[in-house]
């Protein structure tokens, strides 16, 4: 196949996989890597170093609203982002150590545990919190958000912050080793173990994802696993693809899209499984 | 009712990703259009993905660490700075976070932005690679 087809075809599937991202309340990196190692000839770690940009790019362009709007805090995100950071660290040194075949084995197994983690975990809109622990008092993680679809102002505070921050150091391990960003645990470990309202969990995510990505995508490129052609027309058509499917968001239908991810990871798991076993 | 220093950080975050955005536009352009020679040629590049990392530099010469600085003159090279841009934002954000958190007298939040910071730059030194 000619060259000039593939970023023709990676800024196609990027934009659209930009718009279901945003459809089903995903981060782009947990469709972008199993999509790309099961089904598309770049070898992995040139994918998962492509998915950490991704992850990083897609997250830092939506930021900006979500931070203006409350939705998002800094001072819930900072010290779980320091923790996944040095893990994801970790993480990515584990990965560039794995056998190729071992890792897209392992990928498999992993995307195909995301895609149960999505299809069993139901959101608690507004966990009931009734005390704070000393850690999460200690670290300021409270605060008060207003929501417009409530039109009244929601105070939130956490509680099993330190099972949080355990938590969240596997999240970084495994976001590093495999690309992952980290959107699909972030959110159900803000929400379910730490009680972080259901929307401030979600614009907090991306956010806490930044930081963890960033140091794994360091150790990649310090080991040349950075390849301009397959990231930056999938940098450019994740991020012109959200920005479409904020666009498509409200009259879209969200369990419908969100049924489609999930067999689209389940497809891409299994194939990922069968190609680390040689099949 | 939203906190000064996410105000700040949505402010630095919005003016970063809009010039690294454009940035990564304009080089890439040039990479695709032949504007600049490739390091690795791109009709060789079809082969030489289905490599490892490890293989794909033994093979081509590409750069490891920042040894991509030398190779900006390279149409692929060049893009790298366009992606920095991307990364340098987050850490210049972290950055900007520790000096707000120091002056609105939040210490602990300002310890860990500046821990983020110095994670960040100890993996960019290729401490961990």
């Amino acid at each position: 196949m000619e060259w000039w087809i593939w970023p023709i075809a990676l800024f196609a599937i990027t934009f659209v996989m930009g718009i279901v991202a945003v459809l089903a309340g995903v981060g782009g990196g947990v469709l972008f890597v199993p999509i790309m190692a099961a089904f598309f000839p770049f070898h992995i770690d040139f994918v998962r170093a492509a998915g950490l940009l991704l992850a990083i790019t897609t997250a830092l362009s939506a930021a900006p609203a979500l931070l203006r709007s409350g939705l998002a805090s800094v001072r819930l995100a900072m010290p779980l982002t320091l923790v996944s950071s040095v893990t994801s660290l970790a993480g990515a040194l584990i990965g560039l150590a794995l056998p190729s075949a071992t890792l897209q084995a392992a990928l498999g197994l992993a995307i195909l545990g995301i895609a149960l983690l999505m299809w069993r975990s139901r959101g608690a809109e507004h966990p009931d919190v009734p005390r704070t622990d000393a850690l999460g008092a200690a670290l300021g993680m409270h605060g008060v958000y207003h929501d417009p679809a409530l039109a009244r102002d929601v105070a939130w505070r956490v509680h099993r912050t330190p099972a949080g921050f355990t938590v969240f150091a596997g999240i970084g391990v495994i976001a590093g080793m495999f690309g992952l960003g980290a959107g699909w645990a972030n959110v159900p470990a803000l929400n379910l173990l730490m009680g972080v309202p259901l929307k401030l969990a979600v614009g907090t995510s991306g956010f806490l994802l930044i930081g963890g990505a960033t140091s794994a995508f360091w150790v990649y490129l310090q080991r040349g696993a950075v390849l301009p052609m397959l990231i930056v027309p999938s940098i450019i058509g994740a991020i012109l693809g959200a920005k479409l499917g904020v666009r498509l968001l409200r009259g879209a239908k969200p369990a419908l899209v969100r049924r489609v991810v999930l067999v689209v990871l389940l497809l891409a798991g299994m194939r990922s499984l069968l190609k680390g076993f040689g099949i | 009712m939203v906190p000064n220093e996410q105000l700040i950080c949505a402010r630095w975050i919005e003016i970063g990703t809009r010039v690294a955005f454009a940035c990564l536009v304009a080089t890439f352009a040039l990479y695709l259009l032949g504007g600049l020679e490739p390091l690795v040629p791109t009709s060789e590049l079809v082969r030489l993905w289905t490599l490892s990392a490890q293989r794909y530099v033994a093979a081509t010469g590409a750069p490891t660490g920042w040894a991509w600085l030398r190779l900006v003159g390279k149409g692929d090279y060049l893009n790298m700075l366009s992606i920095m841009l991307f990364v340098a934002v987050a850490t210049a954000c972290y950055a900007r976070l520790a000096v707000a958190f120091v002056r609105d007298g939040k210490r602990a939040q300002a310890y860990f932005a500046l821990l983020q910071v110095l994670v960040l730059l100890a993996a960019a030194s290729g401490a961990f690679a």
